[in-house]
């Protein structure tokens, strides 16, 4: 929970935001995460305008300074990608305001809208029977590949996203990508991991070729998903998102990192109906070769969020006991990608 | 892995630091505190698994044995004079971006022994880091 100093100069700043909003009052603060990557705190404003009650629900995501991510993950850059995508047909929060200086909230953090719905943990019990159950009356499954589709179907240089990078033909966007994480686990690594070693050389011998450039979510699964009435409200946690193969986010869906004993992908749809729909929604024929190398690559990229997270632990730069549990993590998802190779 | 003292020695830290303060019940505030004292205790008790480094130790010296044979008659780079798990990822690496030169046969025959012995590390670090079933 943040301080009610802190409290009060976010209403300041919200006051400077809208000065056409007479006695804004904030009420429900609640921090909904931290740790892990960003602090993220909801809350309800209130305040009269044109002597009309208003009230509208709000959430602001900070930089902590010492994210999993550590230096690759880039708050503005996220701002840009919700304000690109807000008149799009992907459903996403509408982004509000951006602070860059650290004066206010000690970092850089910015407001957007709180979207109304529920984000069901698919890591636990009650979100694995949440999904399931969801799963048995087909709306939910549906709206999942859908919301994919939508995102995957995106004129994204239309939408002014190629400020992300857009990769060269050929292996260039795999390529990239495993350079990405290689630099996060070379910051993290504190001793040799030679079963790394060969799952990253393996990698990047056998990058495959991009057939079609797509704007990517780069974490696209239940508990990144905001929902509602049994369809996607929101697809949320945009800190992954590139342009690139959207076989990468379908390997994602396609993942058993992302299932843990649930028969569903992603704890809620169907292998068979997914692959079908996503291929008629798109147009795109899904290449399981692809996905199972991008799979693979998705394992790395674990290890190096695990390594990321016990290496924060292990330099004192941050004392939460879940990072220091994620060394335990490391061997466990090498194994699997070890087994995908064949060993 | 880091050592089972280091956590030990976090997890108490913790308990002291963060975990009791916060509690204000004073029956779990206790708890909490004395479970503090008994885990230093149990961190003078416990010993490191010295038998899996041995394990690793004796995996990696039969595969730098066996390489100049997979290898066929080329020549094995000059690894550094580090620890054998560093030298193994500089192998790895020299491995793929000579795999044109040593040709299919023996690459793939030196990345197999390799692959077999990466196993055997995995399968020593998963006894302590795998699921109990």
């Amino acid at each position: 929970m943040l301080p009610e100093s802190t409290q009060e100069k976010i209403r300041a700043y919200l006051q400077s935001k809208l000065p056409q909003a007479k006695d804004l009052t904030l009420t429900q603060f609640t921090q909904t995460a931290g740790g892990w990557s960003h602090e993220i705190y909801t809350f309800s404003a209130h305040w009269r305008e044109d002597d009309q009650e208003v009230t509208r629900g709000l959430c602001l995501r900070k930089d902590p300074g010492v994210g999993l991510l550590r230096n690759l993950s880039d708050l503005k850059e996220q701002y840009r990608v919700l304000q690109a995508l807000g008149p799009t047909p992907v459903p996403t929060p509408q982004a509000y305001w951006y602070e860059e200086g650290p004066t206010l909230l000690g970092g850089p953090f910015f407001v957007m809208e709180k979207v109304e719905g529920e984000v069901p943990n698919p890591w636990s019990r009650v979100g694995k029977q949440y999904y399931a159950e969801a799963a048995k009356r087909d709306k939910l499954p549906r709206s999942f590949v859908e919301a994919l589709a939508t995102l995957h179907n995106l004129d994204w240089r239309v939408a002014g996203l190629d400020f992300l990078g857009v990769p060269d033909a050929g292996a260039d966007f795999a390529r990239r990508e495993v350079a990405k994480w290689e630099s996060l686990i070379q910051q993290s690594l504190r001793k040799p991991e030679p079963v790394l070693t060969e799952v990253l050389m393996w990698l990047r011998a056998n990058a495959p070729a991009t057939r079609r450039l797509a704007f990517v979510h780069g974490a696209y699964r239940t508990g990144n998903l905001i929902i509602k009435d049994d369809a996607i409200a929101a697809i949320i946690d945009w800190e992954l998102q590139v342009i690139g193969d959207p076989m990468y986010d379908v390997a994602y869906v396609l993942s058993d990192l992302n299932r843990e004993g649930s028969p569903l992908l992603s704890c809620v749809v169907e292998r068979e109906f997914f692959l079908d729909y996503y291929q008629q929604l798109t147009g795109l024929s899904v290449d399981l070769d692809v996905c199972r190398y991008y799979e693979i690559l998705y394992m790395m990229r674990s290890t190096a969020f695990w390594l990321s997270a016990s290496g924060l632990f292990a330099e004192g730069k941050n004392k939460d006991l879940r990072l220091a549990r994620t060394a335990y993590s490391v061997p466990v998802v090498l194994d699997m990608a070890a087994k995908a190779l064949g060993f | 892995m880091p050592s089972a003292h280091y956590f030990l020695d976090e997890i108490i830290a913790s308990l002291r630091n963060v975990i009791a303060p916060a509690i204000p019940d004073p029956y779990p505030k206790a708890q909490a505190y004395m479970a503090a004292v008994i885990l230093e205790f149990v961190s003078r008790q416990v010993e490191e698994r010295r038998d899996l480094a041995v394990e690793k130790e004796r995996a990696l010296d039969a595969l730098f044995r066996d390489l100049s044979a997979v290898l066929d008659g080329k020549e094995l780079p000059e690894l550094p004079d580090v620890e054998q798990e560093a030298r193994l990822c500089r192998l790895i690496e020299w491995l793929y971006a000579e795999k044109d030169r040593l040709g299919p046969e023996v690459f793939t025959a030196a990345n197999r022994r390799i692959r077999e012995a990466l196993r055997k590390l995995l399968d020593e670090e998963l006894k302590v880091a795998g699921k109990t079933e």
